[in-house]
């Protein structure tokens, strides 16, 4: 790049990433400052799990839950720290925006949590006398996504440079008599075999329920299957280039399948995107810059001519997008031929 | 995988399916140990049925060409020989040669004038 604004560009992205650095610092600091302030009149263990009833039902070593949620926020910060450190993320104003929110809001929630938690316990000698939760809940959800929106638009200052323009790679020679098709896929096997372990989970809590064996599986079945039926859209993609259209689908049973014709497709291009740039797997991004991420690596982009853009990870997406890119140029004769 | 059907073959569907596999693999498209994408995938693309793909795909792995495995789907075993591909191609040549009016003798004297003029 030799942009002029590329000095100005680092400088910013230098400062966005000391600013990220000095939030990840501040957060763990008062992750480990407030309880050991309190510890002296908390019981140990203290309570760390309350029912839905709003009694404590689950308690932790003090050193173990300090240690743990100073690793959690660890974690979160970590992994804001590889996306923000590689990639366009701090130097474009969407990507950026929705990074500090979620940096804002875990910080929060972490912080928020352990705050209550450690009020529950306060002075309370042991902790299946720890106070009940009630209203707590109601701001340990609120505050966070309150503090996020903050973030949001703290990460909206600042400039915002637009991704290149893709370059037009090479094309595939079209034969007029032949009729060219390609076909790939992506699979995440661990996926398969995660959603295979939930739905049969589930399938065994509810056989046992309804045989009056474990009554107080049925909360279990509806998330584990749940679980089981989205894992399975996620475990695999299924690409299809044909001369008329482009046809996604996702999951085993290739349902839901998106089929989008030629000639709302405007081009075609390759990107490298892993599952930390667009925030994990399945579906993710809003219509119009979505992404279908099954594995990390090479990914088919995809233009439509109504603006929007859709990028699906899939194997030999060079080749996909070149073939693409011949039919879209064979259908505008007019347009550099 | 990239496929190219040929809109004028006469021969039976599966055979058309066969060929472009063949092609694909000869051509190192798809290389040894690769998996194929799933034969439903093929059918829906080509535009014929899962039955027509999997004869195929039956054949391919006759002639060696494709390994079935259970649980891992089909995968490319090796590339055709240089005669098997070069059987492919010279078919092509001749359906091309056949278009502009050329019968399978031109096409031959036609070769053996190349190979002198090379030699």
């Amino acid at each position: 790049m030799t942009d002029p604004q590329d000095t100005s560009v680092t400088g910013f992205r230098i400062r966005f990433l000391l600013a990220a650095a000095a939030w990840a610092v501040l957060v763990a600091a008062v992750l480990v400052a407030v309880p050991l302030a309190f510890a002296g009149r908390l019981p140990d263990p203290l309570a760390t799990h309350w029912g839905p009833s709003g009694r404590p039902d689950g308690s932790m070593a003090f050193a173990a839950f300090v240690l743990f949620t100073v690793a959690l926020w660890a974690v979160v910060a970590g992994i804001g720290a590889g996306v923000a450190a590689r990639g366009r993320t701090p130097v474009r104003r969407a990507s950026r925006a929705w990074f500090c929110a979620g940096l804002a809001w875990a910080g929060a929630f972490t912080v928020v949590t352990q705050a209550f938690t450690i009020a529950a316990n306060l002075d309370r000698g042991h902790w299946t006398r720890a106070a009940g939760l009630s209203w707590q809940v109601a701001v340990v959800v609120a505050a966070p996504i309150a503090l996020g929106a903050l973030g949001w638009l703290a990460g909206r200052r600042g400039p915002d440079v637009p991704s290149g323009p893709p370059q037009r790679g090479p094309l595939i020679d079209l034969d007029p008599g032949k009729r060219p098709v390609w076909v790939s896929t992506a699979t995440a096997p661990w996926a398969t075999r995660l959603a295979l372990v939930a739905l049969a989970t589930a399938v065994a809590l509810a056989g046992a329920a309804l045989s009056g064996l474990f009554g107080g599986g049925w909360g279990a079945v509806v998330p584990l299957a749940l679980v089981g039926v989205v894992g399975l859209a996620v475990s695999s993609v299924s690409v299809r280039v044909v001369p008329e259209a482009l046809t996604v689908s996702v999951g085993p049973l290739r349902w839901p399948s998106r089929r989008v014709r030629l000639d709302h497709v405007e081009q075609a291009w390759v990107e490298e995107r892993y599952p930390a740039q667009v925030g994990g797997w399945g579906y993710r991004g809003l219509p119009g810059r979505a992404t279908i991420m099954i594995r990390g690596g090479e990914c088919l982009v995809v233009r439509y001519t109504s603006g929007g853009r859709l990028a699906i990870t899939v194997d030999d997406a060079e080749t996909g997008a070149a073939l693409l890119n011949a039919l879209i140029a064979r259908q505008q004769p007019s347009v550099e031929r | 995988m990239l496929l190219t059907l040929d809109l004028n073959d006469p021969r039976p569907l599966h055979e058309q399916v066969a060929a472009a596999i063949r092609r694909a693999i000869g051509a190192g498209d798809i290389a040894p140990g690769d998996r194929l994408p799933p034969a439903r995938d093929l059918a829906h693309a080509l535009g014929v049925n899962a039955n027509t793909v999997l004869r195929s795909l039956r054949d391919l792995r006759d002639e060696g060409l494709l390994e079935f495995r259970r649980g891992r789907g089909v995968s490319v075993l090796r590339r055709p020989d240089g005669r098997a591909a070069l059987r492919t191609r010279a078919r092509d040549l001749l359906e091309e040669a056949a278009r502009y009016g050329l019968t399978a003798d031109d096409v031959v004297a036609l070769i053996k004038d190349l190979s002198e003029e090379m030699a």
